[in-house]
């Protein structure tokens, strides 16, 4: 395997970063920016599991296996778990005053929902 | 409370906010009490460290923590008893939020793991995007909300990028073993972790060019929100950049100290400026006064970055001064707003003649601002100017002279105008034009004690807090202490007793005060060129210059979320590549 490929998840998670970046920077609809949002989030998880990754490890559950068997670290997964539910709470939100704010005015767009310019 | 919230009425609802409120500030203070004879470290379900492993989460519960603890528990009691007939919370989520924004901000000030500070972090900024779209009838908030929510939610993933960096490098989660860990390595994987970090706090310390969500998130929130948003929750990421750069970062950066300086004194300065113009270019209240926070953040970034104990005491007791300061201030702008249903310059004009004791708040409070002799800012500031002589930098001084002076002069402009009626009818721009709907019901138009009294108390503990300079001595001590890597370790590994010891700065005092008097004066100045601009010859006019506001500041500022993310990313960039070029080795 050559190592270039150990680095896969880091690569994966800096182009879904600037994936989302970038639709953020060019978003014509909010809801399309709220997704972006998202998908930059995801790119957070894939960072972490790839750091907690080890080449050959188990899950780490230690029930049936011997404690001194090689697993992979689980703090790394409990960390991308709270990240999860903050998420969804963030997005939740967001698409929450997305829908108001196209009741209050009509539109979806950023560029003629400007009333807070200057 | 929050499921209870249908079944409660109003009263109810208000009072045991009120109340709950009340019985965290005893709690905090009870704390404060018990601390103050040596710093106590908590460690959550007993997970005690292990030799050199820690395994648990701990809260480090030293008197600086806790003293932020109770000014979040103050302010937010002083907003909720404000907040008692405010319309728009009928629905009872006004008080559950404020509660929970309250235990987010003072679980952040104590906590020592990493990550439990980033959990806090996004606590605290989903209850504030909540508690900044609250008045949904309107269409501005919720865009203001979005783009608060939008830049603060790409901050807090750059945090946790820096976080699962940091944890790659040591494996370690805890503030204490990350920083004994690290050691003095700074390959560009660490830099690069320290960039994120930092410019993810940066973001919600509102520094140039992380700043652009603040004016948009404090015109539309609800007045008492915007107090806790201007008084402490913007102050934290700055607490957070402490953190890191005296625990964490000690040993990374000992070597490059100065390069270190240079970088945080530059984007100082530059949010003192762009924050000073633009404060002075709005005519809109809430805005004018977010942007002297971002003035007064630049500031307080300037004390940080001085380095060392005596830059973050004085960093801390400004911290206090301001926080009292813009948040009476800010509750005085929401009396305009009940009493006389206006909230942008030109429809307020002369129309406050009759409010004698607001008008009073209202112009000590641009004492305030300008680091004027009653105030603790100007301790705050002499703080600076002696920390800044050490390094031979004293031109900071001078800086924080500036940014004094452009805030008080926009408060003194619409103060002049508002309660006097000088001068001509005021410039205006289209920000202020679009106002904002009264919160209270328009049914009694008198200004009632629970509205002027908590401005009162907020305006008068700056003062208190400077005749009486006995905590001052604790606050010294304690950021010796706070800013030793070798005694939080110590305090963190082994629970034990750590003293520190910082020379008070009382020499410098004579000093700041007849700086902050000729800041005062010339803010003064500054506002009559612009109210009697009629009178003036073109060239003296420089007020109705400033005011009309520079058209590229203007336009940065512009509403868009993707052209905030913009500037985040370019911030980013420039951050990274600067933080590794110079500061490798």
């Amino acid at each position: 395997m050559p190592d270039i490929l150990h680095l896969a998840p880091y690569y994966v998670a800096a182009w879904l970063f600037f994936c989302g970046l970038y639709g953020l920077v060019s978003s014509r609809h909010l809801v399309h920016s709220v997704i972006c949002l998202a998908i930059l989030q995801s790119s957070t998880y894939i960072l972490l599991l790839g750091i907690g990754y080890r080449i050959g490890g188990a899950a780490p559950i230690f029930a049936d296996i011997d404690p001194g068997k090689l697993t992979v670290d689980p703090i790394v997964q409990a960390l991308m778990l709270t990240d999860v539910v903050v998420e969804a709470v963030v997005v939740a939100l967001l698409l929450a005053m997305v829908v108001k704010a196209h009741e209050k005015s009509g539109t979806v767009s950023p560029d003629e929902l400007r009333t807070l310019r200057g | 409370m929050a499921c209870a919230r249908k079944w409660l009425n109003r009263v109810m609802a208000d009072s045991l906010g009120i109340l709950l409120a009340g019985i965290t500030l005893v709690i905090s203070c009870a704390l404060l009490a018990k601390v103050m004879h040596g710093p106590n470290v908590y460690w959550f379900g007993n997970w005690y460290p292990h030799g050199s492993v820690i395994v648990g989460i701990s809260f480090l519960a030293d008197p600086i923590s806790i003293g932020l603890a109770v000014l979040a528990a103050t302010l937010t009691l002083l907003s909720l008893i404000f907040s008692w007939r405010l319309l728009g919370s009928g629905s009872n989520y006004f008080q559950p939020l404020m509660l929970i924004f309250l235990a987010a901000m003072s679980g952040f000030c104590l906590t020592i793991d990493i990550f439990n500070l980033f959990v806090f972090f996004e606590l605290m900024s989903t209850a504030a995007f909540a508690l900044c779209g609250l008045k949904i009838e309107e269409p501005a908030p919720l865009q203001g909300s979005f783009n608060f929510a939008v830049t603060n939610t790409i901050a807090a993933f750059l945090v946790l990028t820096g976080i699962a960096l940091l944890y790659a490098v040591t494996g370690a989660l805890n503030m204490a073993q990350i920083g004994l860990a690290l050691g003095a390595r700074h390959d560009p994987l660490v830099l690069f972790a320290f960039a994120l970090l930092t410019c993810g706090f940066f973001v919600k310390a509102a520094i140039v060019p992380f700043h652009l969500w603040l004016p948009d998130a404090h015109a539309v929130a609800p007045t008492p929100v915007c107090v806790l948003f201007s008084g402490l929750m913007v102050q934290l990421g700055l607490l957070a950049v402490a953190r890191l750069r005296f625990v964490v970062f000690a040993q990374t950066f000992a070597s490059h100290e100065t390069s270190l300086q240079t970088i945080f004194h530059f984007l100082g300065i530059l949010t003192v400026l762009v924050g000073g113009l633009m404060c002075y270019s709005e005519h809109h209240l809430k805005r004018m006064l977010a942007f002297s926070t971002i003035c007064h953040m630049g500031i307080m970034l300037l004390a940080l970055a001085l380095g060392g104990a005596l830059g973050f005491a004085a960093m801390l007791a400004y911290l206090v001064g301001h926080a009292f300061v813009k948040g009476s201030l800010f509750l005085t702008s929401g009396i305009l707003l009940h009493r006389l249903r206006a909230i942008g310059e030109r429809s307020l004009f002369a129309k406050g003649k009759v409010l004698r004791w607001t008008a009073a708040l209202w112009f000590l409070g641009s004492l305030g601002l300008a680091a004027a002799p009653p105030f603790i800012l100007m301790t705050g500031e002499a703080g600076i100017s002696k920390a800044a002589e050490q390094m031979s930098r004293s031109w900071i001084s001078e800086i924080c002279m500036l940014g004094g002076m452009l805030t008080s002069a926009a408060t003194l402009r619409i103060g002049m105008h508002t309660f006097f009626g000088w001068g001509e009818e005021p410039i205006t721009d289209e920000a202020s034009e679009i106002g904002e709907l009264p919160e209270t019901a328009s049914e009694d138009r008198r200004i009632f004690w629970y509205q002027f009294v908590p401005a009162l108390i907020s305006i008068s503990i700056p003062i208190v807090l400077f005749v009486t300079p006995l905590w001052l001595s604790v606050l010294r001590n304690e950021s010796a202490v706070f800013t030793r890597q070798s005694a939080v370790l110590h305090l963190v590994y082994l629970g034990g007793p750590v003293t520190g010891q910082l020379p008070a700065w009382n020499e410098t005092f004579k000093a700041s005060a007849v700086r902050g008097a000729v800041a005062f004066f010339l803010a003064i100045l500054l506002a009559c060129t612009s109210v009697f601009r009629h009178r003036l010859k073109r060239t003296f006019r420089i007020g109705a210059f400033l005011e009309s506001g520079l058209r590229p500041l203007r336009v940065m500022q512009s509403g868009h979320p993707g052209d905030y993310v913009l500037w985040l990313t370019i911030g980013l960039s420039i951050m990274g590549t600067i933080s590794v070029i110079l500061l490798r080795s």
